[in-house]
């Protein structure tokens, strides 16, 4: 029985993970304790949201560039509907936000900008790069003009539950990108949209060809990835309890990261979200490691740059050997 | 898609002609910032731009975005615009002093505001705030605390800015010296409040027993203070930061964080506002460098402060 490349790439991640695990501990007696594990957990949980909404995108052979700074768009205008509401013109008044409609506000937004994104690649043939690379300024921009420069802090009792409590031994923020990936593997295993997911990635012209309705498509796989940077606005927020106008600033490298690293083919088609929460738990595993070694933060951006190049180059060359 | 060609050109027409009608009367006046992605600079921006215009004067803000190519592009676009005073926080001490070189050969003043460039010729004048000997008092302050003994954690900011290195510098200058003072790990959050959190919860488990946390800044502090917090560690353990943020002036009166260093964005902001107004009238022999002081802001004094300066 030979192993198809959606196993072989899961398992290179796994066993890079495994060893990346045992040299950690070996290092470090502090690495390889529960508190540190519910702590990875939890830092990472906002990455795999992100990165489960890229991986999407990507087995369309796209990309979005726009979800750093849509994070930071959702989690303010959440914390800002919380705190302050919305003013009506005329008078005194303001709209006061429940914890539901506030959260809800901030997702819908996250689809919405992600929509816009699917709308301008499908419609005016932009390249994604390029439409969400606009985004990615837009959308900032746009964080800046709400929040007018400065964080939204304070932002009542309820809502730092989201991102800092627990729930039956386990954090919050881990329900939820666990959540996520289940949806995510569901959707992209079970599902028509799924299947044409692939299909689209895998041949576009076919794809169309064969009836799909590529737009359509698209534009729900973009605006996913939206919400889903929503969320990870929502888990940042809450667990600070303040919405930073800078937050998420280059995210999306590390959400691509996880993406390659878990054997997501750039070019789109394959790929899993099992790949990719291993390589998000690779970068979290990683980011932890070499913070408990009080390795120099200049090292760090090296090894962590060498860990993704290697990843992929032992992609490709296995890959070729089938 | 022709249609959409067409809107644009006539945009193009629209904002063309717009152009050559601004025959401007008042003078102008730019403000060139370091990055708007950092509530401390949009204040600095905003009181310089807000002072200026109270003068009489149009004012526009530019954001360098931490890159001193595109602030390059910034003082050539204020020039070419007409711009005849530059309100000015560089992005680099050494690779801004070419762009304060061109406006100086155009003739429009430079005024630099919080960071320094390196050059005495260039800016007109420089009123700067002096990170390096606020985070000196700092330092002493730390000591005193923490009487001369215990573990602690620096937590610096972006590790290609020369501002970190500045406070930690000056920090180290006081600190060092005391070696019952142990630094049981040095990380980078860069000037973000989340990673200042994750960082101190990954060194939390390697280091569960420290007893202070110095940071380059007050939003990384407020992330480190959460994951004491958290970790039920917030009584035992002492927080820094640096900058007098909202939320760290907070923070001291409730006494979460410890001490911050207070600078002084509005008084530099709107000296420089006023001296590019005096040179406008005439006046040219300007100081050539003013120190702001920086000064330490805690549980005792914080009476006397609101978020970025004094009551």
């Amino acid at each position: 029985m030979s192993l198809n490349t959606k196993n072989l790439a899961r398992f290179q991640s796994l066993i890079a993970l495994v060893i990346l695990c045992i040299v950690l501990s070996c290092l470090s007696d502090k690495f390889l304790t529960v508190d540190n594990g519910w702590n990875v957990m939890r830092q990472i949980s906002v990455n795999i949201c992100i990165a489960v909404g890229m991986t999407l995108v990507v087995l369309t052979s796209g990309i979005d560039l726009s979800v750093g700074s849509v994070l930071a768009l959702c989690g303010a205008i959440t914390a800002g509907l919380l705190k302050n509401g919305v003013d009506v013109p005329s008078g005194d008044l303001y709209i006061g936000f429940t914890l539901f409609g506030a959260i809800m506000a901030g997702l819908l937004t996250g689809s919405a900008v992600g929509a816009f994104n699917g709308f301008t690649i499908t419609r005016f043939k932009v390249p994604p790069f390029v439409a969400t690379l606009a985004m990615l300024t837009i959308a900032r921009g746009l964080t800046l003009l709400y929040t007018k420069g400065f964080p939204i802090s304070v932002l009542g009792d309820h809502f730092d539950f989201i991102g800092t409590g627990w729930f039956l031994g386990i954090p919050v923020p881990v329900w939820i990108s666990a959540i996520v990936v289940l949806g995510a593997v569901v959707l992209t295993n079970k599902t028509q949209l799924g299947r044409y997911i692939y299909a689209i990635g895998g041949n576009e012209n076919a794809a169309r060809l064969s009836g799909i309705k590529i737009s359509k498509v698209k534009i729900t796989v973009y605006a996913l990835a939206g919400a889903l940077a929503a969320v990870g606005g929502l888990l940042v927020t809450s667990r600070l309890d303040s919405a930073q106008p800078n937050a998420g600033i280059s995210y999306e490298l590390d959400a691509i990261a996880a993406v390659v690293i878990g054997g997501t083919s750039l070019s789109g088609g394959k790929g899993t979200i099992w790949g990719t929460v291993l390589g998000a738990v690779i970068i979290g595993v990683l980011n932890n490691g070499l913070v408990l070694l009080n390795v120099s933060p200049f090292w760090q951006q090296v090894v962590k740059g060498a860990v993704i190049l290697l990843a992929v180059i032992i992609d490709k060359a296995s890959s070729k050997n089938e | 898609m022709r249609r959409i060609i067409i809107l644009l050109l006539l945009l193009i027409a629209a904002t063309g002609c717009h152009n050559k009608n601004v025959e401007a009367k008042a003078k102008k006046v730019a403000v060139i910032v370091s990055t708007l992605n950092n509530p401390w600079f949009v204040f600095l921006a905003q009181t310089a731009a807000a002072q200026a215009q109270s003068l009489g004067y149009e004012t526009k803000i530019f954001d360098s975005q931490n890159n001193t190519a595109t602030e390059t592009d910034n003082f050539e676009n204020a020039i070419a615009a007409g711009y005849s005073a530059i309100l000015f926080n560089p992005t680099d001490a050494n690779g801004s002093v070419v762009n304060v070189n061109k406006a100086k050969t155009a003739g429009v003043p430079v005024f630099c505001m919080d960071r320094e460039v390196n050059s005495v010729t260039g800016p007109t004048s420089q009123i700067l705030s002096d990170s390096y000997s606020g985070c000196v008092d700092l330092g002493k302050y730390f000591v005193q605390q923490m009487h001369k003994k215990g573990k602690y954690v620096e937590i610096l900011g972006i590790v290609a800015d020369n501002n970190t290195w500045n406070r930690s510098k000056g920090f180290h200058s006081v600190v060092d010296y005391y070696p019952g003072l142990q630094m049981v790990a040095q990380q980078s959050a860069d000037f973000d409040r989340n990673k200042g959190m994750e960082v101190m919860e990954s060194i939390l488990q390697a280091h569960p027993d420290i007893d202070g946390v110095f940071c380059g800044n007050d939003a990384m502090a407020m992330g480190a203070y959460q994951a004491l917090a958290a970790a039920g560690k917030a009584n035992k353990v002492k927080v820094m930061g640096f900058d007098g943020a909202e939320d760290a002036i907070q923070g001291i009166k409730e006494g979460k964080i410890l001490a911050t260093a207070m600078q002084f964005p509005k008084v530099m902001a709107q000296t420089a506002a006023n001296y590019a107004d005096e040179y406008f009238k005439g006046k040219r022999d300007f100081p050539k460098k003013i120190q702001v002081g920086v000064e330490v802001v805690t549980q005792k004094n914080i009476s006397d402060y609101i978020a970025y300066g004094k009551k």
